[in-house]
């Protein structure tokens, strides 16, 4: 079923019945086979609180491609954080964290950009972390890593 | 492609319906009647609409009227669920659930539908009776059209109300949902029985 865009919201779950198989594969292409789904979860969720605050009706599929392309990358950053601080000092932790996901995600982007991105979301740099090893201003860095979100999100749009 | 599991859009409206998200929410349920469409608002059930009706404008209408965060869950829904499918099988004589009119905006019209409520099982009233009750006996013409009009269909019993010419008249959902209902509640007119 096509929902038409009109001025007016159409109800949620019409968009859910509408799109909700393709936006499972954009989730499991995102975050894997298995992670598609709580990905999908979290994104439905996030964007039913945001839905009434949208402001007019349009591309709303492309919106939430959007919505689903950012719960992946947070689920990343979590999943990425929790390695991190549970890792023992010596003996690497067992776990099935797989970066193929990601790095499929940021594929499309140039290497430099690629480069930005890792630092931030697989090494969790803060800005001047990455500033330091990219050799730029950490403004710089900070807005090299925002572009190239805004770059994936639209490029799943 | 893999299709949606049901359990995900399960879990999806039971965290929505925790965090408050939820303007409506709606199922779909088989009953004798046909397939019915039923929606919750946060007061009570707000709108029953037989097969007959268009769902993606009867959603629309919803969300036009509390909001575009409609959707859907059997599982929320399971208490009007299983009173609507007890009632309509026969396996239970009261139907009670909460009713929210608000899409009945003329004033004559709820009151219509309020006095409507009134009217027990197994009983019948004339349109110009409902009429009186309501405040305006001339008014039946006016008690026709709020019948037709009814958003909550068999909670607000619309099908027990009849000409006074002893046929069945019409009802929002077809004469044919009107006689299963009556003949349900054993409240068939005599004049209508078969002979």
């Amino acid at each position: 079923m096509a929902v038409r865009s009109t001025g007016v919201l159409p109800p949620f779950w019409t968009l859910v019945e509408a799109h909700g198989d393709e936006l499972l594969v954009h989730a499991r292409k995102l975050a894997g086979d298995e992670h598609g789904e709580d990905v999908l979860q979290d994104a439905l969720l996030r964007a039913l609180r945001a839905y009434p605050r949208l402001r007019h009706a349009e591309h709303l599929r492309a919106w939430l491609y959007r919505v689903v392309t950012s719960a992946a990358i947070d689920l990343h950053r979590r999943r990425r954080n929790e390695v991190v601080t549970d890792e023992p000092p010596v003996q690497a932790t067992v776990d099935d964290y797989d970066d193929g996901a990601f790095e499929q995600l940021i594929e499309p982007l140039s290497e430099p950009t690629r480069a930005a991105l890792r630092l931030r979301f697989v090494d969790d740099l803060d800005y001047e972390g990455i500033a330091a090893r990219l050799g730029c201003s950490p403004a710089a860095a900070r807005q090299r890593v925002s572009t190239a979100v805004r770059t994936l999100r639209e490029s799943f749009a | 492609m893999t299709p949606l599991p049901e359990s995900l859009l399960e879990s999806v409206a039971a965290a929505a319906v925790r965090e408050g998200l939820a303007d409506a929410i709606f199922t779909r349920l088989n009953t004798p009647l046909g397939r019915l469409l039923v929606v919750q608002g946060p007061s009570g059930i707000i709108r029953i609409a037989f097969e007959t009706e268009r769902e993606d404008a009867v959603l629309a209408e919803i969300a036009r009227t509390l909001g575009p965060n409609v959707i859907a869950s059997d599982r929320e829904l399971a208490p009007a669920r299983d009173a609507l499918s007890a009632y309509l099988e026969g396996d239970a004589t009261q139907l009670e659930l909460p009713v929210d009119l608000r899409l009945t905006t003329a004033p004559f019209r709820r009151v219509v539908l309020e006095e409507l409520r009134s009217v027990p099982r197994g009983q019948t009233v004339s349109y110009g009776e409902l009429a009186r009750r309501a405040g305006n006996p001339r008014a039946s013409r006016a008690v026709g059209s709020a019948c037709a009009r009814n958003p909550v269909p068999i909670v607000v019993p619309c099908h027990r109300v009849l000409p006074s010419t002893g046929r069945l008249g019409n009802y929002g959902g077809g004469p044919e949902r009107k006689r299963v209902l009556l003949e349900l509640e054993g409240a068939i007119p005599r004049s209508l029985r078969p002979t």
